[in-house]
């Protein structure tokens, strides 16, 4: 053979396998549903096997048989039909409507469930909501998809940046409130690309959670990716292409305005020879490229799906960027009758160059590193350059470099390698007793290289330029092994589960530097051409958990629903007297339309309600946390730097998880054969024993950390949810549907330490270093603190209540007095605004017209303040400024609300404002090609669309963008968003984007 | 068979892990099985020092609050922080963030050291091993305790590791004349046990502990004792390696003070930031001028502290200590452009006042690697032999019967070096400062005041002295060197901060 036929050969043997393995005869046919439309992507499954095919686009299919065979054929929406195959060659099948979406399987921990049968609170995403739009991260398709799920980037519109979940509100203040993340039964994976997508679940409540107990407490993201189907082979393209640009700027002072209005307060200001607007030189029109290959099919004993994507995206401000790509497959094998294997493999590589932003201000001069804050505040009558060709540095202020300096200067730059392999072994043992093991690794190896160079002055240049290389290698290692039991006994269906689980995740971490090169061209990919070495870092954690886990599911009659499931969690983290922790859950549901008075109702179609009870748990407790310990500290002795050992914390034995004790109650209802359905679901999650650093602990004590923890906090969480969908109008030619959600939570501390007010300073370290945030019994968590203000004092007598801080002169702003003492001092502040918002929402209307599909999503939040720290320092002085400014208080523009400029950043309510917003977060037209054009080429399926993304916000917020998040002291930690979220400050601004798209089936 | 070959396989793959979850980890390190030898226990006592040398206490907030609570310095900027303002108006705040920091790394120096002392019992050791080792501990202990009880009077008092948390929350303060005896005690067995000189003036030797003894009396009012310690000292000066520097500049050369005889005791920063807050030390650009380039581009100073007018000019005009203590000049364009007078100074930049800058840390800080004069390195001088003198000085003038020509022969000494001038100007001898003779108790009493005000200005004496001798009343009285500031006695003592009364309410007994 040639080497043509012999590919040819192995082709053939690859995917024709079936060919020779059946012993029956070819069925051809079509699925069609009750108005003789034909159903594509329907599935035709040969009972109690994996063989099967799904239709085409015009309804047909074809399935090898043999006599006696029962075929199944099913699509979503409709019910389910059985023929028994006698010998006839074609077959066209008629699906009938089913109520709506009940029969669809849902993905539950270490299992599936029929949607109806579900009595917890479970929210699904499907793969035509993912990806009706390009997103960065899947993560973000979850925004205002479901209700109670709220989804933020970390950092705006960054290339790169982190995304945030939360469910249900902050359940704890000092660790994490992330979900878990399940990747296709892996825990704590991470995301695979949004295209590669099945379905997403999101499961809310503890009868859900409580299986995967100490982990649970902050709602668990189930994530299946797509698998082959057997059948023909498939082959998808998708492309993307999309042109992004920022979404707003701030109307800043040229300029002449800027040294008039320095001029006034600073009369020795001389205006600088530059004319620049910083934001046009360092925004530019931004770019997102993402390409998707994969191919799917399978036969009756192995169905894969591989595929691979591009994604690169050029940000908006100059010099960032990322770009990842990734690879996943997963195959599955019916080895016997009785043995069916699989493996998930899951890789990418990315990489992201930085620029510096949301700064914290700590690491140069006065928030000197931060773009996109240096951006404002710049003063606009420099150019980049100085007479001697240097950059130059901010005329007023702080000694800070230009912002076109910081982000073309500074390298930041961010690689991450992402492995995971995951096999698993199905055995069913005996009838109704089915085995599964799985075993998985996977490991995250990021590295980080920064380097600042001589070049800029007022960064590190005085240190001659400074290289830091870090990485970060975890692994994890994880088995899970489950029996799972299932019997019909009478009219009752039982389902139990019992297993064992063992993960330990590994990381290992290291950091070198140097400082003072002899050469800026090195970067940071030459430390040894240096004349100082910083001193390198290394740490090793290593975190065991292993857990028996149980589940029983009881359903009477299709009418009466029991859920109780269990889990034991024992962790190494976990003090020495509390290694191990019980986690219950049990829920109940009752399908009322299942019952006889309700069964024949042309109305209802379907009603249920639901009630579970159960614990959960947050391990927020980080490795080594509970021991006694010394730590060593680098120091000077005796005019050399030495390692030397110090006393860091006493032992603290009784240290122990979070726990949350949840309620859930829903119903669920179905009208006019499910052309409207709606769910309802009211929650209350305690959570309690929660860890606060126990600062009552004295500083004479001498600890190197000076806290130590303690289990006492409580914080609750309740709220209300509704999720309403309906199909307005369906006929031949035109569908609407809507899809509607709305949720609100209501946070509450109900217990601290001693009671105590907590207080939390997240604003950048060259503000006033003055408190931000405070954590009180009785009030939401993290809800902002300040002096209330009053107005502008126009000198003389103070209004009634009302004071100056002690120096104060005409014009200085006016506080409320709230202790009456006549000057205004940290003893005068109180809360001035919530970032937590009253409710949040997403609507979502599809029509289709014919081949044509048009997609509008809205999104929005109500109620949420926002304190705008970018005014706070633009009012400062030391500034440039918005334009408002010009307003201010002088001796001759007395009749203003805006005190006085000075060098003054009290944070007060001036600065909080309503953060309210609707926004049109994705609007999309499609057009499917006609089948009769694609048949021509070949092609299965050919769509384009065009899309464009928050093209419209509604707000009444003045600064750049409603959705902030900005964390200064402990930027990116997963706990800061508890309590120190709603500052606006040195955010990558939003996008605007248009997109166009391409995907192409064969 | 066939079937249970699946089940083998099966069992193989879900075989995996089974722990006891204990943990053991790797490079952090258990308190109950650290000590296990001297090298261990050295370790621990650098762990003392390596606190000393962190920003928090001389490098800059113990080192400003002592600065902005005596007389001779004022803030500068106005605008800077209200902790800094705070303690030069002498009106604490309840909580003031700077104290905190202050009192926090003071304890932390102290907890250090008692981990030092209590992991030596855990090793059995020879005492003439042992003890020289520890009583670097002890005297870290009672210099910081010194700093201590001189700041806030009565204090919590510990000389064993913390174990119990819960109790030692709970501790009333230790009265001041305790405190003061077990800081003897620490100095008399540092004196006992430690060597007659050390590699560097960093590290204690007897020198150390017997200076600081004499200080401690000298502060108690036990002049008797303050003076027999300051004479044993001085006798002792040839074995100790101890003398006065003949340049007065050169004390405050950090290329020259490191290898003076003069200094006893001193925190040796080294030019390096790259461990950060434990290397870096702040006076330079505190103390130095806003936009000034005379000591190179970069290196210029953020106008926080600055001496009072008055406080410049009551140094005579040809005492050489003027010129050394102060920058009355600053070059605000090239660094070889043309000189400013300090009475153009705030006409550079607005944070700057009239006054001569503080000179002993910004005019010959050596390398300095962090902008703005960051992490210099210079050599603090905690104590040097010209204040041993001062002390044996003020000591025998107030012990009934003490020579006053004995006092007056002492402090000459240290005027004689101060006029024989030096390399910062010229090398030319002056006829100021002229010798003390035929004085009375009291002008001597007043005279060797002065002298240490001036001598020893911008090293932190200054307000230990107003505390000591409780001169309050006087200098911050209307014709003081800063003014008017309504001194009342409770102005001698630091407010101890409120979070931490909170914590424990028996300190506000």
């Amino acid at each position: 053979m040639n080497l043509k036929n012999k590919i040819t050969f192995v082709l053939i043997m690859i995917f024709n396998i079936s060919l020779y393995a059946q012993g029956g005869y070819r069925l051809s046919g079509t699925i069609s549903d009750g108005d003789k439309m034909p159903i594509p992507g329907a599935n035709v499954i040969i009972a109690n096997t994996t063989k099967g095919a799904a239709t085409d686009l015009d309804g047909k299919f074809q399935v090898d048989v043999k006599k006696g065979d029962v075929l199944q054929f099913s699509y979503i929406g409709y019910k389910m039909q059985s023929i028994t195959i006698t010998n006839q060659k074609t077959l066209n099948v008629v699906l009938i409507e089913n109520n709506s979406q009940l029969d669809e399987v849902v993905v539950v921990g270490y299992g599936s469930r029929r949607k109806s049968d579900i009595t917890g609170a479970v929210s699904s995403i499907k793969s035509e909501e993912i990806n009706a739009f390009p997103v960065l991260d899947a993560t973000q398709a979850l925004q205002g998809r479901a209700a109670g799920v709220v989804v933020q980037s970390n950092n705006g519109g960054e290339p790169g940046a982190p995304i945030s979940i939360k469910i249900r509100g902050n359940t704890s203040i000092n660790a994490s409130s992330d979900p878990l993340i399940v990747v296709d039964g892996f825990v704590g994976a991470s995301m695979p690309q949004a295209n590669d997508i099945e379905s997403i679940e999101v499961l809310k409540d503890a009868s859900a959670t409580a299986i995967y107990g100490s982990r649970g407490s902050n709602g668990v993201v189930m994530v299946t990716t797509k698998k082959g189907r057997s059948g023909k082979l498939s082959i998808e393209v998708n492309s993307n292409y999309s042109v992004s640009n920022t979404a707003n700027r701030l109307d800043l002072l040229n300029a002449d305005e800027f040294a008039a209005y320095q001029q006034t307060f600073n009369p020795g200001y001389v205006q600088g020879p530059a004319d620049t607007d910083w934001q046009d030189l360092l925004y530019r029109s931004g770019s997102t490229t993402n390409h998707q290959f994969s191919f799917s099919g399978g036969s009756d004993k192995i169905n894969f799906y591989a595929s691979a994507n591009y994604f690169k995206q050029d940000g908006i401000v100059i010099n960032s960027d990322f770009e990842k790509i990734t690879f996943l497959s997963n195959i599955d094998a019916q080895v016997t009758d009785k043995l069916k294997l699989g493996m998930n493999l899951f890789g990418s590589i990315g990489s992201k160059n930085g620029i510096a932003t949301q700064s914290t201000g700590d690491s140069a001069n006065g928030g000197g590193d931060d773009v996109i804050s240096l951006m404002f505040r710049f003063t606009p009558d420099r150019g980049i350059y100085d007479e001697n060709g240097d950059f130059t540095t901010n005329s007023i202020g702080e000694n800070v470099d230009n912002p076109y300096a910081v982000a073309t200067q500074r390298v930041n730059e961010t690689k991450t390698d992402n492995y995971r392999a995951n096999l698993y072994a199905n055995y069913d043992i005996i009838e109704n007793l089915t085995f599964k093991t799985t075993f998985g690794y996977s490991t995250v190896n990021e590295t980080n290289g920064s380097y600042v160079p001589s070049t800029l002055i007022a960064n590190d240049g005085g240190r001659g330029g400074t290289a830091i290389i870090s990485n970060k290698r975890g692994t994890t290692v994880l088995s899970e092994n489950y029996l799972t039991y299932k019997k019909t006994l009478g009219k009752g269906d039982l389902t139990v589960l019992a297993g064992y689980s063992y993960q330990k995740n590994t990381t290992f971490r290291f950091t070198a530097g140097a400082q003072d090169f002899i050469d800026d061209d090195f970067s940071f990919y030459n430390l040894s051409g240096s004349n100082t070495a910083l001193i390198p870092t290394s740490s090793l954690v290593e975190q065991e958990i292993q857990s028996q886990f149980g589940r029983l599911n009881y359903d009477y009659d299709d009418k009466y629903l029991l859920t109780a499931t269990i889990r034991r969690d024992g962790s190494s983290n976990f003090a020495k007297n509390e290694k191990y922790a019980i986690f219950p859950s049990g829920a109940i549901g009752w399908k009322i339309s299942n019952e006889d008075f309700l069964k024949d109702s042309e109305t209802v179609s379907n009603l249920k309600i639901r009630a579970s009870y159960g614990l959960t748990g947050n391990q927020a407790i980080s490795a080594y946390q509970s021991l006694a310990r010394f730590d060593n500290i680098n120091g000077l002795y005796g005019g050399s730097i030495v390692s030397a050992v110090v006393p860091d914390q006493a032992a603290n034995e009784n240290l122990k998880w979070e726990t949350s004790y949840q309620t859930n109650i829903g119903v669920d209802l179905g009208l006019f054969n499910s052309k409207v359905s709606l769910s309802l679901d009211y929650y209350n999650i305690n959570t309690k024993d929660l860890i606060i650093a126990d600062s009552s602990q004295p500083l004479y004590l001498g600890f190197l950390t000076s806290a130590s923890l303690k289990n006492v906090g409580e914080i609750n969480n309740k709220g209300f949810e509704v999720s309403l969908n309906t199909r307005n109008i369906t006929n031949e030619n035109f569908s609407w549907t809507t899809d509607f959600n709305w949720a609100t939570n209501k946070n509450k501390i109900k217990t601290l330490l001693n009671g105590q007010d907590i207080y939390l300073d997240a604003s950048p370290s060259y503000f006033s270093r003055a408190d931000t945030h405070i954590l009180r019994e009785g009030e939401a968590a993290g809800v902002f603190y300040g002096f209330e203000s009053k107005g502008v004092w126009q000198g003389g007598a103070l209004p009634e209540g009302t004071a100056t801080l002690a120096g104060a002169v005409a014009g200085d702003p006016l506080y409320n007095d709230l202790d009456g003492s006549g000057v205004i001092t940290t003893d005068d502040r109180k809360i001035i605004g919530n970032p937590n918002p009253d409710y949040t929402f997403g609507i979502t209307n599809n029509f289709s017209y014919k081949n044509f599909d048009l997609n509008i999503f809205f999104q929005g939040s109500q109620g949420g303040e926002i304190f705008n720290l970018t005014n706070v320092q633009l009012y400062n002085g030391d500034s440039n400024a918005t334009k408002e400014v010009l307003n201010a208080w002088t001796p001759t523009n007395t009749d203003t609300n805006t005190p006085s400029i000075a060098n003054r950043r009290d944070l007060s309510s001036r600065f909080i404002e309503d953060g309210s917003y609707i926004r049109l977060k994705n609007i999309a037209l499609g057009y499917n090609f006609p089948s009769t054009f694609t048949d021509k080429l070949g092609m299965d399926k050919i769509r384009l669309t065009v899309s464009a993304q928050n093209l419209l916000t509604l707000t009444k917020y003045s600064g750049l963008d409603p959705e902030v998040s900005y964390f200064a002291d402990s930027a990116g930690s997963s706990s800061a968003g508890n309590t120190t979220s709603g500052f606006d400050f040195g955010n990558y601004p939003t996008i605007r984007s248009v997109n166009f798209s391409l995907n192409l089936k064969f | 068979m066939k079937r249970y070959k699946y089940i083998f396989a099966l069992i193989g793959l879900s075989m995996i892990g089974c722990s006891d979850l204990e943990e053991k980890p790797v490079g952090i390190l258990a308190p109950e099985s650290y000590f296990t030898s001297m090298d261990k226990v050295e370790i621990a006592v650098k762990g003392a020092y390596s606190y000393m040398a962190n920003r928090y206490f001389m490098g800059r907030e113990t080192a400003m609050t002592l600065m902005l609570r005596s007389d001779i310095v004022e803030i500068s900027d106005p605008n800077t922080s209200v902790d800094r303002r705070n303690h030069n108006d002498l009106t604490d705040l309840a909580n003031n963030g700077q104290t905190l920091q202050s009192w926090k790394i003071m304890y932390q120096i102290i907890a250090a050291a008692n981990q030092a002392i209590a992991g030596a019992e855990l090793v059995t050791a020879e005492a003439s091993v042992k003890n020289p080792l520890i009583a670097q501990a002890y005297f870290a202990r009672a210099f910081t305790y010194f700093h201590l009880v001189q700041q806030f009077g009565a204090i919590p008092y510990f000389d064993k590791p913390v174990s119990d948390v819960a109790e030692a929350s709970n501790v009333t303060k230790t009265p001041v004349a305790d405190v003061y005896a077990n800081i003897i005690a620490d100095l008399q067995f540092a004196k006992e046990w430690l060597p007659n000189t050390q590699a560097t003036r960093a590290l204690p030797a007897k020198s150390a502990a017997s200076a600081y003894l004499a200080s401690v009396y000298l502060t108690m009012g036990d002049y008797p004792n303050a003076y027999t310690e300051a004479t044993d000292f001085i006798s002792k000066k040839g074995i100790y390696n101890i003398e006065l520097e003949a340049d007065y500049q050169d004390l405050f050369d950090a290329d020259k003070s490191g290898s003076s005889l003069e200094p006893i005791f001193l925190i040796d920063y080294i030019g390096d930031s790259s461990i950060g807050n434990y290397s870096t030390d702040y006076l330079v650009p505190l103390t130095g001028i806003r936009k000034d380039n005379q000591f190179g581009v970069g290196q210029e100073g953020w106008a926080v502290m600055v001496p009072s007018l008055k406080t410049y000019l009551s140094y005579n005009a040809l005492d050489y200590r003027r010129q050394v203590s102060f920058n009355a000049t600053a070059k605000f364009g090239a660094v070889d452009g043309p000189v400013t007078p300090y009475t153009g100074f705030k006409a550079a930049d607005s944070r700057n006042q009239n006054q001569p800058y503080i000179a002993k840390y910004t005019r010959l800080r050596g390398d300095t690697p962090g902008a703005e004069g960051r992490a210099s390195s210079q050599n603090y001088i905690m104590m040097r032999y010209a204040e041993v003198l001062l002390i044996a000085a003020e000591a025998v003038n107030e012990i009934p019967g003490g020579s006053i020509a004995e006092a007056e022969g002492y402090l000459n000494l240290v005027r004689a070096r101060a006029r024989s001038g030096g390399v910062t100007n010229g090398n030319v001898p002056s006829l100021f400062p002229i010798d003390a003779i035929g004085s009375t108790q009291a002008t001597f009493r007043d005279a060797v005041l002065e002298e240490r005000r001036i001598e020893l200005a911008f090293e932190q004496k200054r307000w230990y002295d107003i505390v000591r001798r409780k001169l309050g009343p006087t200098v911050f009285g209307a014709s003081g060197l800063e003014g008017n500031k309504s001194f009342t006695d409770a102005n001698y003592l630091i407010a101890i901060p409120a979070e931490e009364v909170l914590r424990n309410p028996n300190l506000a007994l």
